[in-house]
């Protein structure tokens, strides 16, 4: 009886329509096709050409721009530094958001309340956090100087960005790890949450305990959420931009390569040296992905 | 074992007490030093509550007179409330009927199109920057709203599609059976059954696309150079830059223009949650 029904529930639909689902899909392809995957070809074709809006026209370049960046010793600063925010960035927001989707795992009184203010700042947009967090640091009136003078772990006030170029980029990455944490804690805690409770209970029964139920069971069976935490803060520190625009502007010491391209097309317009280091960003991005998965993905069933 | 539960409870209080502090801390900071006056601001140590307290900062965002601060603020706050708006009631509306598509109608081409559509999840902005802002101004849409609205769009909609998508699978076929039943065409279905049964799921889609549209920076930088169209972002950024205002109202402005997303975050947060945690399980 009920198979009857859905036979000729899905029969009409189907005949009635055929290109029912490409009128649908027809809106999503177009923007797609013209605004995303469009620009992605316009990107990887002519980082092989000069392009210069001041001097036309476009003529083929070959590895020129791949050439001239590679020489840029900007360009080679700032690939170093962004190494850097993705070390800092990537380890600091997998280890927090572990930690954060742990504690929010049990069921307690507070769960509610301390996930509403945990999901906080990854709503905030990134430049307003920034400008917050500058003023944090502030080298004359920080808070951040007066909580270490008065706490006796520093002797005066120091300027914290712009002089030392690892304490600069770390405290930069530090803003946008304040971000990117929340994502992190929510997909680690979705992953922990499918963990079926009657591995711990049977664990529990042969004696386990905390340390090695967590080493054991809950390590292993999360990689799945680290690895996608882990794939979202990589891409995010990998075009970490706003947060070094505000705090550092120009200045090569903390330069990102989001911000290099940014000022090579924009400032300089020198779009196919622009193109030519988005197409080599856009693929690290891919690489160090892949890379990722490989490492930490491992498919769990239950 | 009595003493050893105790510590453990305590260390664990100890550990929600710093990640409020953590999540919560540099906001506080920022209402802080909003709410005082710049000597109040500059006092070394620093004052934990505002003293002197003072509304003087959002007076001065509140005057409208002339070209000052107050009005580029409240222009910017529009634009981006326009923009980010009328990008999630497009992204929306487009992410319905594909999700659909995707999730309950059968046609060739289907998994290329949904593994297209998805694998842009992956580009990072370096990929299309350049190539839209000269496409936009080509077609003479720098500067307007449509132009970032467009951008928004197509940037926000794999990802709509995917929690859309989820939720959409996740609804029992059986509730649309009875509408074919009755001869409604999947059209119908949608607008009927659909729609009405997936408030959470298009709930927790819009705000998260609309507090994307909010955040957005590097795109209106580029493409929208003048207040007209400059969004909150682009002004407090040039404001923090140029260093002629004063903190305690940078701070202000800071506070209104996390205002906004920060209230959705907290009033709406169970949709957020459900629909980061939706999109993440597959």
């Amino acid at each position: 009886m009920s198979g009857e029904r859905t036979q000729t529930g899905r029969k009409r639909p189907r005949r009635r329509g055929r290109f029912l689902p490409y009128i649908l899909l027809s809106p999503l392809v177009l923007f797609i096709g013209a605004l995303a995957l469009y620009p992605t070809i316009v990107t990887t074709v002519q980082a092989f050409f000069t392009v210069d809006p001041v001097n036309p026209p476009t003529r083929f370049a070959g590895l020129a721009n791949f050439r001239a960046l590679i020489h840029n010793p900007f360009v080679r600063q700032s690939a170093v530094n962004t190494a850097l925010y993705i070390v800092v960035g990537v380890g600091l927001s997998t280890l927090f958001g572990l930690v954060i989707a742990l504690v929010l795992q049990r069921r307690s009184r507070w769960r509610g309340v301390v996930l509403a203010l945990v999901v906080l700042p990854w709503a905030l947009p990134g430049v307003v956090e920034a400008v917050i967090w500058g003023w944090i640091y502030d080298a004359t009136f920080g808070v951040l100087n007066s909580v270490l003078k008065s706490t006796g772990l520093i002797g005066s006030y120091h300027v914290w960005i712009g002089i030392g170029r690892v304490v600069s980029i770390v405290l930069i990455e530090l803003v946008q790890v304040w971000q990117v944490t929340p994502l992190a804690a929510l997909l680690i805690l979705a992953a922990l949450q499918s963990i079926p409770q009657e591995i711990y209970e049977a664990a529990r029964v042969d004696g386990a305990g905390s340390w090695e139920k967590f080493r054991r069971i809950t390590l292993p069976l999360v990689r799945p959420g680290l690895a996608v935490a882990m794939v979202e803060s990589l891409i995010l520190s990998l075009n970490v931009f706003d947060q070094v625009y505000v705090l550092n502007g120009f200045a090569p010491g903390g330069a990102s390569i989001m911000l290099q391209t940014y000022q090579i097309s924009f400032n300089n317009l020198n779009f196919g040296q622009g193109y030519a280091l988005s197409l080599l960003a856009t693929f690290a991005t891919m690489l160090l992905s892949l890379l990722i998965l490989a490492v930490v993905y491992r498919r769990v069933e239950f | 074992m009595r003493g050893r539960s105790g510590l453990r409870r305590g260390g664990r209080a100890l550990l929600i007490a710093l990640i409020l502090v953590w999540s919560a801390f540099p906001v506080y900071w920022a209402l802080n030093t909003s709410m005082t006056t710049l000597n109040g601001a500059q006092s070394v140590p620093a004052h934990f509550v505002p003293s002197p307290f003072t509304a003087h900062n959002y007076g001065t965002l509140l005057n409208q007179t002339g070209g000052g601060v107050g009005n580029q603020f409240w222009r910017s706050f529009l634009n981006a409330t326009i923009e980010s708006g009328l990008a999630t009631v497009l992204t929306v509306a487009i992410a319905l009927f594909a999700a659909y598509a995707f999730a309950r109608l059968e046609f060739r081409g289907k998994r290329i199109i949904l593994v297209a559509v998805l694998a842009t999840l992956l580009l990072p902005v370096y990929a299309t920057l350049i190539p839209l802002y000269r496409i936009m101004s080509s077609v003479h849409l720098v500067n307007t709203y449509l132009g970032i609205i467009l951008v928004y769009t197509s940037g926000f909609l794999p990802l709509a599609i995917w929690i859309m998508y989820n939720y959409f699978a996740s609804v029992p076929r059986e509730l649309e059976e009875a509408a074919f039943v009755d001869g409604a065409t999947p059209v119908v279905a949608l607008w009927r059954v659909m729609i009405p049964v997936s408030g959470p799921g298009i709930a927790a889609t819009s705000i998260i696309v609309f507090l994307m549209g909010w955040a957005q920076f590097i795109f209106p930088l580029v493409l929208s150079s003048d207040l007209a169209t400059q969004p909150v972002t682009v002004m407090v950024a040039a404001l923090y830059g140029q260093r002629i205002v004063p903190f305690t109202l940078l701070n202000a402005i800071g506070v209104l223009a996390a205002a906004l997303p920060g209230v959705i975050a907290l009033v709406l947060n169970r949709y957020i949650v459900q629909g980061v945690m939706a999109g993440s399980i597959k």
